[in-house]
């Protein structure tokens, strides 16, 4: 009985052993390859990862600066995740995205003068419903006529892109100079941590990030105990076993893609209301298809989602300090984010190089 | 076969990794000699730190432009400078507070995009100047300089020379009996629209009945579509185009080629910057950026910056200009090279105002 008991928990250990290590390992021989790059081009490879390390985690400030470039990731991240476990590719959460970003900088104008209580909850499940109803006619034509969702969705993609365009060009438009919607009353912005409690000093971060980790425990519990979820989970794994079994297939895709949106256009909303408190053109630096990259490094598991947005958040926070202390260009930061998600695509690779620790473990089980 | 491949990813991985040890070693050699930046040249105590956009440098137009001017900046004066190159929108803010915490006396900003950064952290650093470059700050901080530029009169004498090339056949056997000529336009912002009507005037000044045919592609970076702008200006009987598009607009020239037309460029001379243009490229309309850049360097150096006020870089100071005809040299006629100069006299003068709106034309 004991031992029955031991064994299933190192079992389980093992088994997050195996869910993680592969990632890791890919994260670690990206880092390697970058480090060769970084030192074949001249610089110093050791200077440019602790700079890039002080840059992201050296003081509250810089940790901040990580958890702000990882928000809109992990949210974008939790979408492309919910599609994939459903067996959907949502490609175009930036579109979704987009829509979120619209919906949020006209309501927090439309809605100037209501508290914050009231303004942001709001202006988060308006946002999230834009990204619903962009996703919904991609879904719709993926369940009546099989139209793929690669296509639709990311010409959807640019269908918002180009309307948002010409809102913040034309109708949208603030009075000056610049393309862009007019700057958000205070209220309507979602709360700094220095706002609520000044002795943190983290910066720019917002609770975006808190609504971020909330969603993927959600995302999560979905996936794992809800009919949603297993419906979700089930189609993706088998859609014609599903379709025996009583699940209704298209019925599924478009729950899941919709929910995939709402997911994505959050991402949306918490950068105008959450950084820039307002919406232009150039808002979003592609969080849409970075979260393509989070959601495979995370294998698809939601809770998983938070780490590599972080990771990548990681990245893109410390770059600047990685430019300015060890003189290597920011750009780099783009190479190892393309190694890691090469790696992962390639994750084949890391499972195969931990065989031998693996059949050892077996052995010693056994 | 499994075998000898496992092998020799292990001898991979082993390589990587001592390479990365190895160089952690040698690293350390390399700090030293970085500490002490410049070229021992150093004759004035003074830093300059420019802030990209995301474009950053190498896009051979206005961050590129601005560069220069900080380069001839350390040259003549001696002065150290620093880019530091964003890559997303988040970037503006924290490179800002790196380069004014880390001491540097004079910050620009490059790029409409920033004028909110701009606005919002050059109070918090007062004993740093401020320069936003093509940035319209409405009321500038006591250490801040908005720095525009009149980008129509630059395009005017574009205007002058595509107007009258229309009706001069002799000048190159790609010009048609169609008194057309064509603009293709970025986005429809307020820089965009002052190349378009400066264009447009300058044209009809020598050409009252031209025809211009305008086209906006909205977008500064794909050139796919500022060559279909281009074409389709062609087709409808513009045999110069002029295109004031960023990266778009180096679509035209391809377009030019083609279709057998001929191209003028903008920002920079981009018979320089685009390669293979040689043979469309007729002039280009340039901002220069690093005129600007110089300028504001030097008045800092010598304690005349003009901080708390917006300065607009024109043909008087030097901001805007008609680049050189290249290969065609030979072909402008007396005419037009005449036209041209009285055009900059006229304005440096003041004897005419060129419009820098289509309201305004």
């Amino acid at each position: 009985m004991e031992r029955a008991g031991k064994a299933s928990v190192t079992h389980r250990l093992y088994g997050l052993l195996e869910q993680i290590a592969p990632p890791l390992v890919s994260v670690v021989i990206a880092l390697a390859i970058s480090s060769l790059i970084i030192w074949v081009v001249g610089y110093d490879p050791v200077r440019a990862f602790s700079a890039l390390f002080d840059g992201a985690f050296g003081g509250p400030r810089q940790i901040g600066e990580t958890m702000l470039r990882s928000t809109p990731l992990i949210f974008t991240g939790l979408a492309v995740a919910y599609g994939f476990r459903a067996g959907l590719f949502n490609i175009g959460a930036e579109g979704q995205l987009f829509m979120g970003g619209l919906v949020a900088a006209w309501l927090g104008v439309a809605l100037a003068g209501l508290p914050t209580m009231v303004i942001v909850p709001i202006i988060l499940v308006a946002g999230a419903a834009a990204g619903m109803a962009w996703a919904f006619i991609p879904a719709l034509l993926k369940a009546r006529v099989g139209a793929h969702e690669v296509i639709t969705t990311m010409m959807f993609t640019f269908i918002a892109r180009y309307i948002v365009s010409w809102l913040v060009t034309g109708p949208l438009k603030a009075p000056g100079q610049i393309p862009q919607t007019v700057q958000l009353p205070a209220e309507s912005m979602l709360p700094k941590f220095t706002d609520i409690l000044p002795e943190l000093g983290t910066g720019r971060a917002h609770l975006g990030f808190v609504v971020g980790i909330a969603l993927a425990v959600v995302v999560w519990w979905v996936l794992k105990h809800t009919t949603l979820g297993y419906e979700a989970r089930a189609v993706g794994f088998n859609p014609w076993a599903s379709e025996t079994g009583g699940i209704s297939v298209s019925l599924t895709t478009v729950k899941s893609l919709c929910l995939s949106g709402a997911l994505a256009a959050t991402a949306g909303v918490t950068e105008v209301i959450g950084l820039h408190g307002r919406l232009f053109d150039q808002f979003s630096a592609g969080f849409g298809f970075t979260g393509i990259a989070v959601a495979l490094l995370a294998r698809n598991n939601p809770l998983a989602v938070i780490m590599t947005a972080m990771l990548f958040g990681a990245l893109s926070a410390g770059s600047g300090t990685m430019q300015l202390q060890a003189d290597v260009p920011s750009k780099v930061v783009f190479i190892i984010q393309g190694l890691v998600v090469f790696l992962v695509a390639a994750q084949q690779l890391a499972v195969w190089l931990l065989r031998p620790f693996k059949a050892r473990g077996g052995v010693e089980n056994a | 076969m499994d075998a000898r491949f496992r092998r020799f990813l292990a001898l991979l991985v082993a390589f990587a990794l001592l390479a990365t040890m190895a160089i952690g070693c040698a690293g350390t050699d390399d700090t030293t000699d970085d500490t002490d930046t410049g070229d021992g040249a150093a004759e004035v105590d003074f830093s300059v730190a420019m802030i990209t956009d995301v474009g950053g440098l190498g896009d051979k137009s206005f961050n590129d432009g601005v560069y220069a001017g900080l380069e001839n900046a350390r040259d003549d004066l001696g002065v150290e400078i620093r880019a530091v190159e964003s890559n997303e929108i988040a970037d503006y803010e924290p490179n800002i507070d790196q380069v004014a915490s880390a001491g540097y006396n004079m910050i620009f900003t490059v790029g409409f995009l920033m004028t909110d950064t701009t606005i919002k952290k050059a109070p918090e650093y007062e004993d740093v100047y401020f320069v936003g470059i093509d940035q319209f700050i409405e009321e500038p901080a006591d250490n801040t300089v908005g720095v525009l530029f009149k980008e129509h009169e630059g395009a005017y004498l574009a205007g002058v020379v595509a107007g009258l090339a229309t009706l001069d056949p002799d000048l190159d056997d790609r010009i048609n009996d169609d008194n057309v000529i064509g603009f293709v336009g970025g986005m429809d912002i307020p820089p965009v629209e002052k190349f378009q009507a400066g264009f447009i005037a300058g044209a009809r000044s020598v050409n009252p009945d031209v025809q211009v045919i305008s086209l906006y592609t909205g977008d500064f970076d794909d050139p796919a579509k500022g060559k279909e702008m281009a074409l389709s200006a062609i087709d409808q009987g513009a045999d110069i185009v002029f295109a004031a598009a960023g990266l778009s607009g180096a679509g035209g020239v391809p377009a030019a080629q083609e279709r057998g037309a001929l191209f003028i460029g903008v920002d920079q001379d981009q018979y320089l910057t685009i390669p293979g243009s040689g043979d469309v490229m007729l002039t280009s309309s340039m901002k220069l950026l690093d005129v600007a850049a110089y300028d504001l360097i030097k008045s800092a150096v010598d304690g005349a910056f003009p901080g708390g006020s917006i300065v607009e870089f024109g043909l008087a100071e030097g901001g805007v200009a008609l680049a050189p005809f290249h290969d065609f040299e030979d072909k402008i006629s007396q005419e037009i090279l005449d036209a041209i100069a009285k055009a900059e006299q006229d304005i440096l003068s003041g004897a005419i105002t060129v419009p820098a709106s289509r309201a305004e034309l």
